[in-house]
């Protein structure tokens, strides 16, 4: 691989990073704004009243065509594991958003499952018929989210 | 962690999986053909239809949740969802448990209890 091409993959990961972590802040924004949930429309309402939902779809849709363009070239492992970065990406942004508490369980827990997904990414490189696999496991929500 | 964080959680697990695992079912039928025919074959079939309505609900659960829990914890009980797909898609599409994967299950099964204990 030339250094072109891991430039290429850097920035093209870099980017589904931040918007994974747009879309995921935006998404607690939301709930913030429409508390308390509530199993009514006046809580959809609220949801869909505010802007920050909003950014959370337009990060959707940046988030997929960045993820479709690496998918395209990025070998499938690594591909794999970095797409589930957003994990640490979100912590970090949430602590400093959101003033969330690291406790060392949380880290610990954290780092955990960075190792199961390391793990995971090693399988998806030796098995056949991966790149369907990794379409399905990735994000929250399934497309390039989140999950 | 309280029973209605809890519940959301489990509700939100069952969501995306499902959603994933009908879409899958929609995306890798064999009678589905190629092009456009495809895709009338995929709408004409409930699978794309309740991946779509799967998603909706999950998108609205996922959002309660995150109102009631720090997005940190959130994002890493969220992980859980991997573990859920890969033995969903182990037990309707009799998809590979290797090794390595097992131990990628545990490992993220372990982190998620670790920061589900931890409150």
């Amino acid at each position: 691989m030339n250094a072109r091409t891991w430039r290429f993959y850097l920035c093209g990961f870099a980017l589904l990073l931040v918007f994974d972590t747009i879309v995921q802040v935006s998404f607690k924004l939301t709930g913030a704004h429409a508390f308390p949930p509530q199993a009514s429309g006046a809580w959809v309402s609220r949801i869909i009243g505010q802007p920050w939902i909003y950014v959370a779809l337009i990060g959707y849709v940046g988030n997929f065509f960045t993820w479709m363009s690496l998918l395209k070239h990025a070998p499938i492992g690594p591909a794999f594991a970095a797409s589930h970065l957003d994990v640490v990406s979100v912590m970090l942004a949430s602590a400093w958003l959101f003033h969330d508490a690291l406790t060392p369980m949380r880290l610990l827990g954290a780092g955990v499952i960075m190792m199961g997904i390391t793990c995971l990414a090693f399988a998806e490189s030796r098995t056949h018929g991966g790149q369907d696999k990794l379409a399905q496991a990735h994000g929250p929500l399934g497309a390039p989210a989140d999950d | 962690m309280s029973p209605l964080v809890a519940t959301l959680w489990l509700v939100n697990v069952t969501l995306d999986t499902g959603g994933q695992l009908a879409f899958k079912a929609a995306a890798g039928d064999p009678r589905a053909g190629d092009g456009l025919a495809r895709w009338r074959y995929m709408a004409s079939r409930p699978w794309l239809w309740l991946g779509l309505l799967a998603y909706a609900l999950h998108l609205l659960t996922w959002i309660a949740f995150l109102s009631l829990v720090e997005l940190s914890q959130g994002m890493l009980l969220a992980s859980i969802n991997i573990v859920a797909i890969m033995l969903g898609g182990r037990v309707l599409f009799r998809e590979a448990l290797t090794p390595l994967r097992i131990a990628g299950i545990l490992l993220v099964s372990t982190g998620v209890a670790i920061v589900g204990a931890s409150g």
